[in-house]
């Protein structure tokens, strides 16, 4: 029979793992629970005795530590020779012609428009909206609800949060956190952090 | 003791533009970090006491102006930092090194006079390079650095803005209280213990203390009222300090500090107060800085610009931009703890607000008090 181990934690992990039982029901679903915080050591040693021979993989985790902490659990698996196909639950609507790669996922409701590129271990929550012709780089995070017009540009481990709507053509760069509500009609800069919290964005100059 | 601050030190207008001229417009201030500014045309601006001031990168040649086109006013830089030669995009004028413009169509539609045209340049601000720290000064004959600072004071720090890393986190706290109020809190180490309880104190263990030499000289300060600058500016001195403050609670274990080059070897919270609005910091023995400045904007309102650096990376590595965005988000607890206080305490201000008491472990806020009075009732001048 064959199997999957699905990777994560606390609701991502229940989540991840209602939604394989329903798309796939002839998998056996083999859980591992990590803490959300675990370091490198311990994501190491979790994931230690994977058989690239036995089974897929997928792993369901936020977008902790700007994407990094999904995307560290994701190489680690893909190092170990695991195939890791995507998961667009069921009810997500993906247009035809749109690839999704290794470990994205596209939540229950979501609406992907044609033309759109989706990079790796991306995630787009659950009733989110991605405009037609929309480049999403690998890693990035679209909470439930997020809509994004036609030919926007979401950066790579770029993390958008539940209330944001983004503007048709507008750029969002890598590793930017946009999480006050509201829409964004004018480009992001790389490495910007809009938070509800600061009236001031958070900037990185700099290398 | 008895606090001789009056409520309008904190609260009143016409007190603030008093000291705006007393004591910061003769004093270097705080601007930016230098590692922000490495390449040619790098820029960063800021306003200090409602002046716009832009520093620019000439060549590798740092320069410090009045962000204000000498044709119609508008500001030649508009984002707080970025790299864009010294130009005004309203009507094409541009500046070079020296303030010096150049006019786009000069000799067909503006038609100077040789008087008017020689009076057209930028305004210049002196500008002090200290590691990487920069300091400009807004009068026209500023004093020598080290007469604020002391000798000792800019060799530490020197010698530990050298460590930090060229990325830099940073962003602005628009605070509710006057920016005096976060110096005496600063200053003041007892505190940790009961507003930071759940936080920094957790980490680290300040300790309050009495200097009684000290007090004996506050004491002393108090007989005789200071009149002399040079006496004035000696002790001055004494209120920028830096250094170990306290020692970690555990030692750094965190993975990424693996990956820069530490300052200094010990496990201890290093504090770096420097005189009157410069805080810079390093919770974690060497291995990352926040740099605060506080700039005051009116009687009741400050603009805490906060930066957070590591110290240098040994090599650029994937996740440095999440390890700077972590601990902002970290720092950004306490912080809002201190904020918090400072905005109860503005709001509670009047102008019959009765006097605070400070304790014995406070000499150094109530040396500072003593000495800024002075200076507000001109018994001397910067």
């Amino acid at each position: 029979m064959p199997c999957k181990y699905v990777v994560g934690s606390g609701l991502d992990l229940e989540r991840a793992l209602a939604a394989w039982r329903v798309l796939a029901p002839e998998i056996e679903l083999r859980p591992l629970e990590l803490s959300p915080r675990a370091d490198q050591d311990a994501m190491h040693a979790a994931l230690a005795d994977l058989d690239p021979l036995e089974a897929t993989a997928f792993v369901a985790a936020d977008a902790y530590f700007l994407n990094f902490h999904r995307l560290e659990l994701m190489s680690i698996v893909r190092g170990r020779g695991i195939q890791m196909p995507a998961l667009a639950e069921c009810g997500a609507i993906v247009s035809a012609g749109v690839r999704l790669l290794d470990n994205s996922w596209v939540g229950a409701g979501a609406v992907i428009g044609p033309g759109c590129r989706i990079g790796f271990n991306v995630v787009i929550g659950a009733g989110a909206v991605i405009g037609a012709g929309t480049v999403i780089d690998q890693s990035a995070y679209i909470s439930p609800g997020v809509v994004v017009g036609h030919g926007a540009n979401i950066g790579s481990k770029a993390t958008l949060g539940i209330g944001v709507s983004v503007g048709h053509g507008v750029e969002i760069g890598a590793l930017s956190v946009i999480d006050r509500p509201g829409r964004i009609d004018t480009n992001v800069a790389t490495k910007t952090f809009i938070h509800a919290t600061h009236s001031q964005p958070i900037v990185i100059i700099g290398q | 003791m008895r606090s001789h601050m009056p409520p309008h030190a904190y609260i009143d207008q016409a007190w603030f533009e008093r000291e705006r001229d007393l004591l910061f417009k003769p004093l270097w201030q705080f601007i930016g970090l230098k590692v922000t500014l490495d390449k040619h045309n790098a820029f960063l601006t800021r306003t200090l006491f409602g002046i716009p001031i832009v520093v620019q990168n000439f060549q590798g040649e740092l320069r410090a102006f009045e962000n204000i086109c000498p044709h119609r006013q508008n500001p030649i830089q508009i984002q707080p930092h970025g790299v864009r030669p010294l130009f005004c995009g309203y009507h094409g004028w541009s500046f070079d090194r020296e303030g010096t413009t150049r006019i786009p169509h000069e000799e067909t539609l503006y038609r100077f006079d040789r008087e008017e045209r020689a009076c057209i340049h930028l305004r210049q601000f002196a500008l002090e390079i200290v590691g990487n720290l920069l300091f400009v000064n807004l009068s026209a004959q500023p004093l020598p650095i080290a007469e604020q600072f002391g000798a000792e004071m800019l060799a530490s720090l020197q010698a530990s803005s050298d460590a930090y890393d060229s990325e830099v986190i940073m962003t602005t706290y628009e605070g509710k209280f006057n920016w005096k109020l976060a110096y005496e809190n600063l200053r003041d180490s007892h505190h940790p213990r009961y507003l930071h309880a759940r936080t920094l104190y957790q980490d680290v263990k300040f300790h309050a203390g009495i200097d009684e030499s000290a007090l004996t000289a506050l004491r002393q300060q108090q007989v005789n009222l200071l009149d002399d600058r040079g006496e004035a500016l000696a002790l001055m001195r004494r209120f920028s300090t830096g250094g170990p403050d306290a020692p970690m609670q555990a030692p750094p274990s965190e993975h990424w500090q693996t990956m820069v080059e530490r300052y200094g070897s010990q496990d201890w919270y290093y504090n770096w107060l420097a005189f009157p609005n410069l805080h810079l910091a390093s919770s974690n023995g060497g291995h990352s800085f926040t740099i605060e400045h506080h700039i005051p904007v009116a009687p009741g309102r400050t603009d805490l610009v906060l930066c957070f650096v590591t110290a240098k990376k040994k090599r650029p590595y994937p996740s440095s931009a999440a390890v700077l965005h972590a601990h902002m988000m970290e720092a950004d607890k306490i912080l809002r703890e201190d904020i918090d206080v400072m905005e109860q305490i503005q709001r509670t201000l009047h102008p019959d607000t009765r006097p605070a008491h400070l304790g014995d472990y406070e000499f150094l806020n109530a040396s500072v008090e003593q000495w800024y009075l002075g200076l507000m009732e001109e018994k001397f001048a910067l």
